[in-house]
Parts: structure tokens; sequence; C-alpha cells
């Protein structure tokens, strides 16, 4: 699975005043530790923070950039914003994979953001929805999803730069949709040969439950067995990430061996840690 | 009706690995031999290159062979008694290696030491300048205090030495890095355990890619298809990506399909399956052709004729 590291997001108070103070060395930190529990791409939100968010984005990801060669997501609800981040931040880091994080489905969004994701070279996520809002159900997740994955190959982007995301929305306040979003999952596959890849926003399923953690990773395996390829989540997390390579081991996705934990990071040229807590 | 394309794309690579090292390089041996490299499923050129197609080691024993059928003794049977001269004649055949068996310090079979173990390394590094393989005894205590040796004395030659296992793998990994030598990393017919002993040397310092991964061999009509299927599965996975399994591999064809009773038993007893002259060649080359295809880097042979059959049937596969 590829893995997005969640945690550079301007939600938490201290990137959020890491930003605005312009003090890298909190944001360094912080993508350390998602580099070291196995992150594969660094997910990017300025969040609310105060001030040019364009010129916070741009910062944000030349601060992370010294730390790591690897792919930044540039995340943002605001169509208008990535517009103008996206080749800012291209410009300033020519040879960095980037993603587009995220566009929904609507005309309205697709016309601003997909043409940037063409002219940048960027990978682009695409959500199961439009101008009328999350679905509520299956059906509209897959007509959203279709549509985006149409719109994005006339404009160009190949089929693996295209990510769709079928929106995860907390169990305590939606618990019929988690099994929407893995039915979606499943039925978008087929929608185009070889299919687009499928990522969720992870921490979201557990938003305000007091058992956030133990809810993520449950959840991350059912999607894994649906077709998952990728997901925003903490990185840090041992837990989280353990039961991930379980999950991908029981896939056959990862060739099994008694330390297959250990073998994951030694691809990834990451150091041995000790083992999670009795998994 | 069209035909689909099927070629793959592969994100993992096998991982080159040079045996022998020439005068320039430290070493004393006339050229060296590079396994492995491949970027794809074995002699699919569609899908990736073969840059290093397969080497054949043949086999030497430090001791007088018990027992190998009359087409062996025909070819090695004035100069068995001898390795530095079974050497010189395996060289003459036209071998790519030495496979040298150090059978003689086997407890129970002459029990030699170390010293005279190492002399017949030495002389058998003097006799040909081949690159060589070299494995003790298949008795842990026993190779421990052996291989060491070997690998001291044979400093600089970058010799493949046999080998490391699940339980047994800190000595001759030490000894290995100490002295600049390659390893074979064995694990009998277990995919995953084949990972895991790649893991346990790797914790020591040695680096993966210095490995060659030995899965056991099986022979035509006993069980080959199962090595087969550990063969295509490792290699899949470490084509898919997976850089611990990422090794060439090395199968001991010769020892497997001269045990069994379709190549050793005389004319007399089986009139109507052909002359054993041709009948225990052929039991060996079609072993090791089959074998091939499903991923081998070094085959370790025996017959003279079966190294031609096999070496033609690679050269008409990697042909373009």
């Amino acid at each position: 699975m590829i893995v997005f590291s969640e945690r550079i997001n301007g939600m938490y108070r201290d990137v959020r005043s890491a930003i605005v103070e312009r003090n890298p060395e909190v944001i360094q930190d912080l993508a350390e530790q998602q580099l070291a529990g196995g992150a594969d791409v660094m997910d990017l939100n300025v969040g609310p923070a105060k001030g040019d968010a364009v010129e916070h984005f741009v910062w944000l990801a030349r601060t992370v950039h010294e730390v790591t060669d690897k792919p930044l997501s540039l995340d943002s609800a605001k169509a208008d914003l990535l517009v103008q981040v996206v080749p800012r931040v291209r410009d300033a880091l020519p040879d960095t994979k980037l993603v587009i994080n995220s566009c929904t489905a609507a005309p309205s969004y697709m016309e601003k953001l997909l043409p940037v994701a063409t002219s940048c070279g960027a990978a682009i996520i695409g959500l199961t929805m439009d101008q009328e809002g999350v679905p509520g159900n299956v059906e509209k997740r897959i007509e959203c999803g279709a549509t985006f994955i149409m719109t994005a190959l006339e404009h160009g982007i190949p089929i693996d730069a295209i990510y769709i995301d079928p929106i995860v929305l907390p169990v305590n306040a939606a618990f019929k949709q988690q099994q929407f979003v893995i039915e979606a999952i499943r039925q978008l596959s087929i929608v185009n040969d070889p299919p687009p890849k499928f990522i969720v926003g992870l921490s979201n399923v557990s938003q305000k439950c007091r058992m956030n953690r133990l809810l993520n990773r449950t959840f991350l395996v059912m999607c894994l067995a649906a077709g998952l390829d990728a997901a925003i989540v903490d990185a840090a997390d041992d837990e989280l990430i353990a039961a991930m390579i379980s999950a991908e081991v029981l896939l056959g996705k990862e060739l099994y061996s008694d330390d297959y934990i250990k073998a994951w990071r030694m691809q990834r040229g990451l150091p041995a840690q000790v083992e999670p807590a009795q998994v | 009706m069209p035909i689909p394309d099927a070629t793959q794309t592969w994100s993992g690579r096998i991982n080159p690995v040079t045996l022998g090292a020439t005068p320039a390089e430290g070493g004393t041996r006339g050229r060296t031999v590079t396994l492995g490299g491949e970027a794809g499923i074995a002699f699919l050129s569609s899908d990736g290159e073969t840059p290093h197609p397969p080497a054949i080691a043949l086999d030497v024993l430090d001791t007088t062979p018990v027992g190998w059928p009359e087409p062996l003794r025909e070819v090695y049977g004035d100069v068995w008694s001898e390795p530095a001269g079974w050497a010189r004649r395996a060289a003459d055949l036209g071998a790519d290696l030495i496979n040298l068996r150090l059978l003689g310090t086997h407890p129970d079979e002459g029990d030699r030491p170390p010293e005279a173990a190492v002399e017949t390394v030495q002389a058998v590094l003097e006799a040909v300048d081949l690159p060589l393989v070299v494995w003790g005894c298949d008795v842990p205590a026993k190779d421990q205090a052996v291989m060491p040796k070997v690998a001291e004395a044979t400093r600089g030659e970058n010799c493949l030495l046999g080998a490391v296992t699940e339980t047994d793998y800190r000595t001759l990994a030490a000894a290995a890095q100490a002295y600049g030598h390659k390893l074979i990393a064995l694990a009998p017919c277990d995919i995953n355990k084949s990972k895991q002993v790649n893991i346990l040397v790797s914790d020591t310092g040695y680096p993966l890619t210095n490995l060659v991964i030995y899965p056991t061999t099986a022979a035509l009509g006993y069980g080959m298809e199962y090595v087969y299927s550990i063969l295509e599965r490792g290699r899949l996975a470490a084509l898919a990506g997976d850089r611990v399994m990422a090794q060439p591999v090395i199968l001991d064809v010769g020892y497997e399909a001269w045990r069994t009773k379709e190549a050793r038993t005389g004319d007399e007893a089986a009139e109507v399956w052909g002359p054993i002259g041709r009948r225990g060649p052929a039991w060996e080359a079609v072993t090791a052709a089959v074998l091939l295809q499903g991923s081998a880097d070094l085959l370790v042979l025996r017959h003279p004729e079966a190294m031609q059959a096999v070496r033609q049937t690679i050269g008409e596969l990697t042909a373009t």
C-alpha cells in the first residue's frame, strides 16, 4: 500500500503555529517521524493557518523537501487555492512528484484542476462527490467516480496518476457509509482496465470516537481486502502499519516470512525497530 | 482476432552477483562469472532483459566418490581420486565454474581436518583458473570449523560459499564478510523460510546483494514440480519489488538427477529404458532444462553431455 502521511496538517495546532511562525524544525521533526514509520508520500495541508495560504504551502513544501525526496501531496478542499499552489510548488521543486489532493467530480472543479494536473505533471485524487455533496449511497459514488476517471483520462492524465477517494465518513455519525466505501472500491475497480488507484482519508472513520486507532486499523484492513491501494494515515502509528503489512501478506501482495514486518521495513531502507507490542 | 499484448513491466530486478576475481581484482582467476541481473521472467525477452544467461558449474569432490554410476566413472574415473586433476578435467570439459564439495570433512566420511580441506581448496585454485563454489559437509559443527579457514585461505578469490541456514548462519556470514566471499542461503523447499534466512543473514550486516538462494532441488519424477513452484513464486515476488528475495538462484541438479533409479540402474536390470550412457545424462539435462524455466541462475551438473545439452537449450532460449 502507498502510505500517505497525514500528520503535517494545519488542523493540528503545533503545525499551524509552525507554519505561521516559519519554524521548520517542528515540521521537519514530524516529517522524519512519518518517514521512519514508512511514509511513501507526504501529504501537506496548511489548514486554517492565518496569512497567505499560497505562500504557506510553498514554504511547507520546501521545508519538507529539505528532509526527503518523497512525493508531496498538496491537500486542500479549495480548488482556487490549489490552482495557484500547484504551479508554484512545481516551479520551486521541479523534480518532485506531486499529487493534487483533491478534486470533486463537479464540472466547475474538474475544469480548474485537471488542466493543472496535466500541465504540472501531477497525479490527482478525485472525490466521489459533485456539486450536490457527499453521496449517501453506493450508486452516486460510482457515478461520480466514473465521471472523474473518464474526464481525467480525456485530459491526458495517465491512469496510474489517477486516485479515487470514495469518501470516508465517521462511523459515529454515518454508520452505513463504511460499507458503501468498500462496495464503491469493488465496483469502480471494473470501470477502467487497468483500474485507477483507490485511496481513503482513513482517520475520518473514527473522528471523535474513543477507540479511534482500533477503528482506523480495522477499517484499513477491510478496505485493503476490497482493493485499496493507498491511504492517508498516521505513518507513525506502528500498530496501524503492522496491521496494514499483515493484511498485504494475507492478501498475497507480500511474501510471508517470520519477520515480515522487518522485511517490509528493510525494503524501504528503514532501520529495524522494536516490534509493536505483542501483536 | 488480435493477439492481446501480454507484456508485463516489473518494478524489481534480480541482483547481479559476480563470482571469482582476476589478478586485477585481487584474485587469481582467469575470468569472473556474473549471475542474475534479470529484469523479467526467465527467457521472456519481452518482459525484460537477461543480461547474464544461466551459468554451469561441474561437481568436484574432495574424496573419491562412492557409488557414482558408470557414465560418470567413464568421464572422471581416472582423476577422481585427486581433486586438482578432477577440477582440471571439469575445466577442460568447459565448465564455467568448479563446484567443490568438502565431503571428506564429514565426521563419518573421513573427518578430514580444516587444514586438509584448505590444502584441497588451494590445490584446486592452483589447478584451474575458474571461479569456485565451495560447500562444507552439511554438519554445522564441522562446517563452522572448516569453512572459516577455507574463507581465510581463499581471501580475495571471491568464492561462493555454502551454505547458511535458518539455524546456522552467524559463523559463515562473518567469515564471508571478513574475507570477501559470496554466500549461499539454503532453505529446503520453503519460500517463507528462504525469505527469513535472507533477513537473518542481513541482520548480521552481511549484504543481501551478496547472497545466492538455494531452495534445494528435486529431479524429474521426484517432486520437481514442487521446487518449480517455489522457484516461480520467489522470482515473481522479486520482480514485483521484494528486494529481500531478489537474489539469483543456485540449483544442485547433478546430485539429484544421479540419485534417481532411472539414472543409476544398470542396463541389465532396465533393458527397456535404453542404455544408461544416454539415460543418465538425459535425466540430468531434462531436469535442468525444466528448472531453468522456473528461474535458475547457476546449475551444478555432473555429466558433460548434460552440460552440453543444457547449454544448447539456454542458447536457443536466449537467442535474439
